[in-house]
């Protein structure tokens, strides 16, 4: 099918801000993403090497009184990104196998970058507590102070990097 | 016009009515009827002979809260009390006065009753320091207004007691005697005293 | 009365079942947002697109207009809504260090999921990459802990620091948004890159 133009901006985020509300309201909290991704590794670690797990602070504390991290509500939000993004990618015609890239740089350079940007970001997800959707976004709609203070943080400092890394994507 | 015109002005809109909106974050209970239940009542009491000590030597860290309507309040009331009438307990406009852990809030109406109810669903509110006086108006006036001294030697202890007593019905009769417009105007005069002291020295 | 899971008891499946939902939700607005494409996300620190900007900037006012005006009405409870804890240290060291990654890998993890639902690579080797990032963090806490806690400041908020009504700070940040939108159109108007803008 042809591919159809992406929605209005506006538009989407008064969808996404909605989504963020109906969070809000039916459970009390926002939307999150860095803690789907660290409870995967959770659960890993513990499938792998269950003695390592316990014994670190870091990990048994998901593991307290039976609880499963991949039971939790962060986990099934991620798991329904996956198919929300992928129903709308099917209705607009933009599913598609393919490594994004500036033609400026080869596909392994992305690669490459993709994986050490996913290494820095989700490092500093975990140490700030939250991402753009978690901290930043989900923050910003509660007025937390952290919240705003991450969103300056990333986006100031993305600001700041970007002239360093403009090759990859101008 | 297109979209950012159209959400601009829309959100705008919203916006300068949200900002003189009241906050007023919805009142649910904090406590659960368990952790209710292990409060003890009986510790937030307080007779109304301390109670008449308080108004006597004009303890600001004691706030008195009269819970009787307002005819029944302008009539008489304990001077230096608040008027909240119970239907208007959760009215956000009182929620400075009560939901803070500064002053000692003292509930009465003209019984028990009233100031139970009061202070049941204000401490089930999470609020900090909330007591009753004990036999509301009924009892300040047996025992304040109306109790004589009977007896030939007074014992220092029932001294300092009527001594306490009479004066503080001197000074319930001389304010609750003023006209009116004078009452009102010593209430709003205790109101703003109070206000000001707020800022003062932490 | 709202939050609902809090104040009933509802069954945990339910629970689950909400935030797989709310989860759809998410992902969908994301990648109908065109946040499936790293080299949009990317664009906002170029200039030739902003709708990074628009959207999160809309979607944190519409969230906030909506749970205040729910508060006034007595239908949300913003006392049980989780506020996230100010760590100052962390916060500041941890948003340079996940700009730097949005810059390198084009995406934040919200937006990789919705990538790769999509069949982006690059998006795979992005989350990869963070599944490797939340490991070296899990590994590397004896040593990261103290800097991860200290400086605690709670769940304070932006109208209790400044000392105005939510409302009127919200108010503010709306002005603050309309603002930056008109900013960010004039940008693109000033930095286009149409070989760019054409292909993603």
């Amino acid at each position: 099918m042809k591919r159809k133009n992406y929605m209005n901006p506006y538009l989407a985020g008064v969808l996404l801000g909605l989504v963020l509300l109906s969070a809000m309201f039916f459970s009390g909290r926002g939307l999150g993403a860095s803690g789907g991704i660290k409870y995967a590794v959770v659960a890993a670690v513990e499938a792998v090497d269950q003695q390592h797990a316990m014994e670190s602070s870091y990990y048994s504390k998901y593991f307290e009184n039976g609880e499963n991290p991949l039971k939790s509500w962060l986990a099934l939000e991620v798991l329904g990104m996956f198919l929300g993004g992928f129903l709308s990618g099917a209705l607009s015609g933009r599913l598609k196998f393919t490594v994004e890239h500036s033609p400026k740089i080869s596909k392994n350079k992305r690669l490459l970058f993709a994986f050490l940007g996913g290494v820095f970001f989700v490092y500093g997800a975990q140490l700030a507590r939250g991402c753009t959707s978690g901290a930043a976004l989900s923050g910003m709609a509660v007025l937390s102070v952290a919240g705003f203070v991450t969103m300056v943080g990333i986006f100031g400092s993305a600001y700041l990097f970007a002239w360093f890394f403009r090759k990859l994507w101008i | 016009m297109n979209a950012r015109i159209k959400l601009s002005i829309l959100l705008a809109g919203v916006g300068l009515l949200l900002a003189f909106l009241p906050f007023n974050a919805s009142k649910t209970f904090r406590l659960s009827p368990g952790e209710l239940l292990k409060i003890n009542y009986q510790d937030h009491l307080f007779t109304v002979d301390e109670v008449a000590r308080f108004m006597n030597s004009e303890d600001s860290a004691v706030q008195l809260i009269d819970l009787r309507s307002n005819a029944e309040f302008m009539e008489c009331n304990i001077p230096g009390s608040i008027n909240i009438p119970l239907d208007d307990l959760l009215n956000p406009d009182w929620e400075g006065y009560l939901n803070q852990g500064e002053k000692r809030n003292i509930f009465y109406g003209n019984g028990d009753e009233t100031a139970a109810e009061a202070w049941t669903i204000t401490t089930g509110l999470g609020y900090k320091n909330i007591f009753v006086m004990k036999g509301g108006m009924n009892e300040w006036y047996k025992t304040v207004m109306l109790s004589k001294f009977e007896g030939d030697r007074i014992t220092p202890r029932e001294n300092a007691l009527f001594e306490n007593r009479y004066r503080a019905r001197r000074t319930f009769t001389e304010i609750n005697s003023l006209p009116d417009n004078l009452k009102r105007q010593y209430l709003e005069a205790k109101r703003l005293e109070e206000s000001q002291l707020d800022g003062g020295c932490e | 009365m709202a939050p609902i899971s809090v104040l009933n008891e509802i069954p945990e499946w339910l629970n689950l079942a909400i935030a797989f939902l709310i989860g759809i939700g998410f992902g969908f607005a994301l990648e109908q947002a065109g946040f499936s494409s790293s080299r949009k996300l990317a664009g906002m620190f170029y200039g030739y697109d902003t709708t990074v900007l628009k959207v999160f900037f809309t979607a944190a006012i519409v969230a906030l207009i909506g749970s205040q005006l729910l508060s006034y009405f007595g239908l949300l409870n913003l006392n049980l809504v989780y506020v996230n804890p100010y760590y100052v240290n962390a916060a500041l060291i941890g948003s340079v260090i996940m700009g730097a990654g949005f810059i390198m890998g084009g995406f934040c993890p919200g937006t990789g999921i919705s990538a790769l639902s999509i069949g982006k690579l690059d998006a795979l080797i992005f989350l990869i990459g963070g599944l490797t990032g939340a490991f070296l963090f899990a590994e590397s806490y004896p040593t990261i802990q103290t800097l991860a806690s200290t400086n605690y400041r709670g769940p304070v908020r932006m109208d209790e620091w400044m000392g105005v009504s939510p409302g009127m700070f919200s108010f503010l940040l709306i002005l603050a948004a309309i603002l930056l939108f008109w900013l960010a159109e004039k940008a693109e108007k000033k930095f286009p890159r149409p070989d760019i803008t054409s292909e993603i």
